[in-house]
């Protein structure tokens, strides 16, 4: 791998004196599946936000594909593509029109839009309603559009938030198998989400932000090794999980675990 | 789950409006509107909404004030003079001007309250109607209604003491059946303008309606005219005594009748009858209102319909033909909103409801004793016209993006570009109306004098420029959500409407201060190129903020996502 795709240094995010990301610094090399992780409130969005430049930051740097976001930003998104946590569709329009809106905005000529909406919409199986309003679809139909609105371009760096949230099993299998193959071609992936086996099966490096610090960063399989190092007492016979890996390192700030949580509310059905 | 004690039983609910859970609901809606309403002022949004809704409520207030007096000295001069006649045309006048500004006037209209976001709380439906009831009541037409049923009801009482239970108890009744009347008939033509076959069908009778009018109102005037020289006094007292029999089955009739039966039998409670007539007319206009409420509360979707699927199994590759069949994103922006307006029956109602209005007025106008150097400014009068049923999206041009908007700060394409492209249609739908109003002027007051026409010609050119500047900074600085399938003001409406009310004005007083002087002093061509110099500046003007649209949205760029995509 050459230079990285990703080039975050000392990135800080607050909201009056709240801080919501706390000096992130992040490589994060190109072709690379990269899951980020943490949990609800730890700074993820904020920082996917201010990586996609939907959100300023406060301090620090930014630089994708080799450029600085500071001053390539228009030249950087028209080589990204993100999936935002609000999905960011126009509900009036239907899918077709939405996406032959979305290829314009990205410059591509008529032909080659109408020919890839039509491939995306086969593939993401949304053609059979070609009348339907996008407000009309739904949870999981929505995601799918926004994924190949996300991809219409032919982006080289895809940020994903929650991409599988509410999706079938058989459509997740099918974008799972796109994103992997985009990632064979060179793509960089940088994904969020809360499904720890997903991220496992697809990332093949994850970073852990916690209270808006960076708080874990390698391949998995270096993070597991860490962790594993850390135990005291006799060591597992299977090797750690993703989930038992992030559950260890969160943990670690001292907040309950869920089944004392649950004990607590004695009034629940 | 081990050792968790299983919940007790839950007691019996009583469901119903006035139930304890509703009447808890009641309070906490309450103050979670308190809770807003102060939260909302520790934003410098929040405050100048409010300076704007206590500013509209003054403005309002002084425009309804005069014909509240007119009508309370007219009811005490009615009274005082034994002519119940005139009664029922004051409350002919309230009745229609209540009902037609309620259903043509959005900005007096008021809010057909969104409760949807209510549905997921166990709330009765009475309970909703309710609801729906009372967030409607600060609706401007409803402020206004009900100061002038309050005149009418002093100046009777004023005349005729003994009168004032009666007159109290009709005008409480008379007052319900409009506001019922009014919110109905909005919910209604929600309803109507969801789907497209039945827009397609109000739109006809609409352009029907408007351009029958149109042709009865020579045919009237010329009758009007004729009164005079041709026709009976008996014949027009027959005509008079034929409209008073039917007028009286109609609810300004009957409240008059109620009224007038309490005069002549010395009584304060005669004319039940009537009364019970007013009532049973309220009962069928609240009846359809609750009919139309009822689905809504039941999670009816007012957008488009989708089409049932055993329909839509023909697969289409694309499923539209492009609007506009060339590439880029200027066009892609323009054919995105136009899809958007002719998807959204609310937006094309809002559009039309001005043509409607110059419809009307050109009428009174023409019918009026004006003066043909007043009738030559038609034109002009009209082009502002023109203006008001495109303020909502000149002035609030992101508005409609919803969740959306976070695809123009995501895409490569510039913002300038994204607000050119709303701009140019904006331009071209303002042309298409002004072309149409400028074909109803012209045939009602015929072709206007050379030079007005150049005046106004330049006097364009001065004001599409400066109307786009200023809405585009108002899209920016003051955004709010719009809900393209609703007629009704959005949350956070009232500052950015205010404040684009006030730009039209000032833009219409400068042309004024232009054109009036010249044709005062004999040069009225002198205001064309005086006119020109300003359309020049602002052009200037309009360039430099279209400039200038990335950096500006750049320093708003969270708050502006935070009001366009917010749902409640």
């Amino acid at each position: 791998m050459d230079s990285p795709a990703i080039v975050i240094r000392d990135l800080t995010r607050r909201f009056g004196k709240f801080t919501a990301v706390d000096n992130v610094t992040l490589n994060v090399a190109a072709g690379q599946f990269f899951g980020f992780l943490g949990p609800n409130g730890a700074g993820k969005s904020t920082t996917i936000k201010m990586l996609t430049g939907l959100l300023a930051p406060t301090s620090g740097y930014i630089e994708l594909l080799g450029l600085d976001f500071a001053t390539h930003a228009l030249e950087i998104k028209r080589q990204i593509g993100v999936v935002p946590e609000g999905l960011a569709l126009f509900g009036r329009l239907t899918a077709s029109e939405y996406l032959r809106f979305v290829g314009r905005m990205y410059g591509l000529d008529r032909d080659t839009t109408n020919r890839r909406t039509g491939e995306l919409l086969d593939f993401m199986n949304l053609a059979d309603e070609p009348k339907k309003l996008v407000t009309d679809f739904s949870h999981g139909m929505q995601k799918k559009l926004a994924l190949a609105a996300a991809v219409i371009h032919g982006p080289r760096i895809l940020f994903l938030d929650e991409p599988f949230e509410g999706v079938d099993a058989i459509a997740a299998g099918t974008l799972k198998a796109m994103l992997q193959r985009m990632t064979e071609r060179g793509a960089t992936i940088f994904l969020t989400s809360h499904v720890l086996e997903i991220v496992e099966r697809l990332c093949s490096h994850v970073a852990i932000i916690h209270q808006g610090r960076l708080v874990a960063n390698g391949s998995i399989d270096a993070l597991r090794a860490g962790v594993a190092a850390s135990l005291t007492g006799p060591q597992p016979d299977e090797k750690l999980t993703l989930e038992e890996i992030f559950l260890r390192i969160v943990s670690g700030s001292g907040s309950g675990t869920a089944e004392e949580a649950v004990q607590e509310l004695s009034w629940l059905a | 789950m081990a050792g968790v004690e299983s919940a007790p039983p839950r007691p019996p609910v009583r469901w119903g409006f006035l139930s304890p859970l509703a009447r808890g609901q009641y309070l906490a809606l309450a103050w979670v509107q308190t809770r807003m309403f102060i939260n909302s002022l520790r934003t410098r949004r929040g405050s100048v909404e409010f300076g704007a809704h206590i500013l509209t409520f003054l403005v309002f207030g002084a425009i309804a004030i005069g014909p509240a007096f007119g009508l309370g000295f007219g009811a005490w001069v009615a009274v005082s003079h034994g002519r119940v006649l005139g009664i029922s045309v004051l409350l002919w006048v309230l009745f229609l001007a209540w009902q037609f500004f309620a259903a043509l006037a959005p900005a007096l209209a008021g809010q057909n309250p969104e409760l949807s976001h209510l549905l997921r709380y166990p709330v009765s439906f009475g309970s909703w109607l309710l609801l729906f009831l009372v967030y409607g009541l600060a609706a401007p037409s409803t402020l206004i209604g009900l100061l002038w049923a309050a005149a009418i009801g002093i100046g009777i009482t004023v005349a005729r003491p003994d009168l004032f239970l009666a007159t109290v108890l009709t005008l409480v009744v008379f007052v319900l059946f409009n506001l019922l009347l009014s919110r109905m008939i909005l919910a209604w033509i929600e309803r109507w303008l969801a789907q497209r076959r039945t827009r397609e069908i109000v739109t006809a009778i609409f352009l029907f309606l408007a351009l029958g009018a149109q042709a009865l109102n020579p045919a009237f005037h010329q009758s009007r005219q004729s009164r005079f020289y041709g026709i009976q006094p008996q014949k027009v007292m027959h005509l008079s005594q034929r409209f008073w029999n039917i007028q009286r089955v109609f609810p300004p009739g009957l409240a008059t009748d109620s009224i007038m039966q309490a005069t002549m039998q010395h009584h304060g409670l005669q004319g039940a009858e009537e009364l019970g007539w007013l009532g049973f007319y309220t009962l069928g206009a609240g009846g359809l209102l609750a009919l139309r409420l009822r689905s809504e509360s039941r999670g009816e979707n007012l957008s488009e319909a989708p089409r049932p699927s055993s329909r839509s199994r023909t697969r289409e590759k694309l499923g539209s033909r492009a609007l506009l069949d060339f590439s880029g994103p200027i066009a892609a922006v323009f054919e995105k909103d136009l899809r958007y307006l002719l998807r959204s029956g609310p937006m094309l109602y809002n559009l039309a409801a001005p043509l409607v209005m110059v419809v009307v007025f050109g009428g009174a106008m023409r019918g009026s004793s004006m003066s043909g150097i007043r009738l030559q400014y038609a034109l002009p009068f009209g082009m502002v016209w023109a203006f008001l049923g495109l303020t909502r999206l000149i002035c609030n041009n992101l508005g409609m993006e919803g969740d959306g908007i976070q695809f123009f700060f995501l895409s490569p394409t510039p913002l300038r570009t994204v607000v050119l492209g709303k701009n140019l249609l904006h331009l071209v739908l303002f042309l298409l109306e002004a072309a149409v109003i400028s074909a109803l002027v012209i045939f009602r007051f015929g072709v206007p004098a050379p030079s007005v026409a150049a005046a106004t010609l330049a006097w364009l050119l001065f004001a599409v420029p400066a109307n786009f500047a200023v809405g585009n900074l108002l899209s920016i600085n003051m955004p709010y959500r719009v809900n393209m399938a609703r007629i009704r003001r959005e949350t956070g409406a009232v500052g950015n409407g205010l404040t684009s009310m006030l730009t039209q004005l000032g833009i219409l007083v400068v042309g004024a201060l232009v054109i009036a002087p010249c044709a005062f002093l004999g040069h009225p061509w002198l205001a064309v190129p005086i006119l020109l110099l300003l359309a020049a500046i602002s052009l200037f003007v309009y360039l430099r903020i279209l400039g200038n649209v990335d950096r500006m949205v750049l320093s708003r760029m969270e708050s502006l996502t935070l009001e366009i995509m917010k749902t409640t």
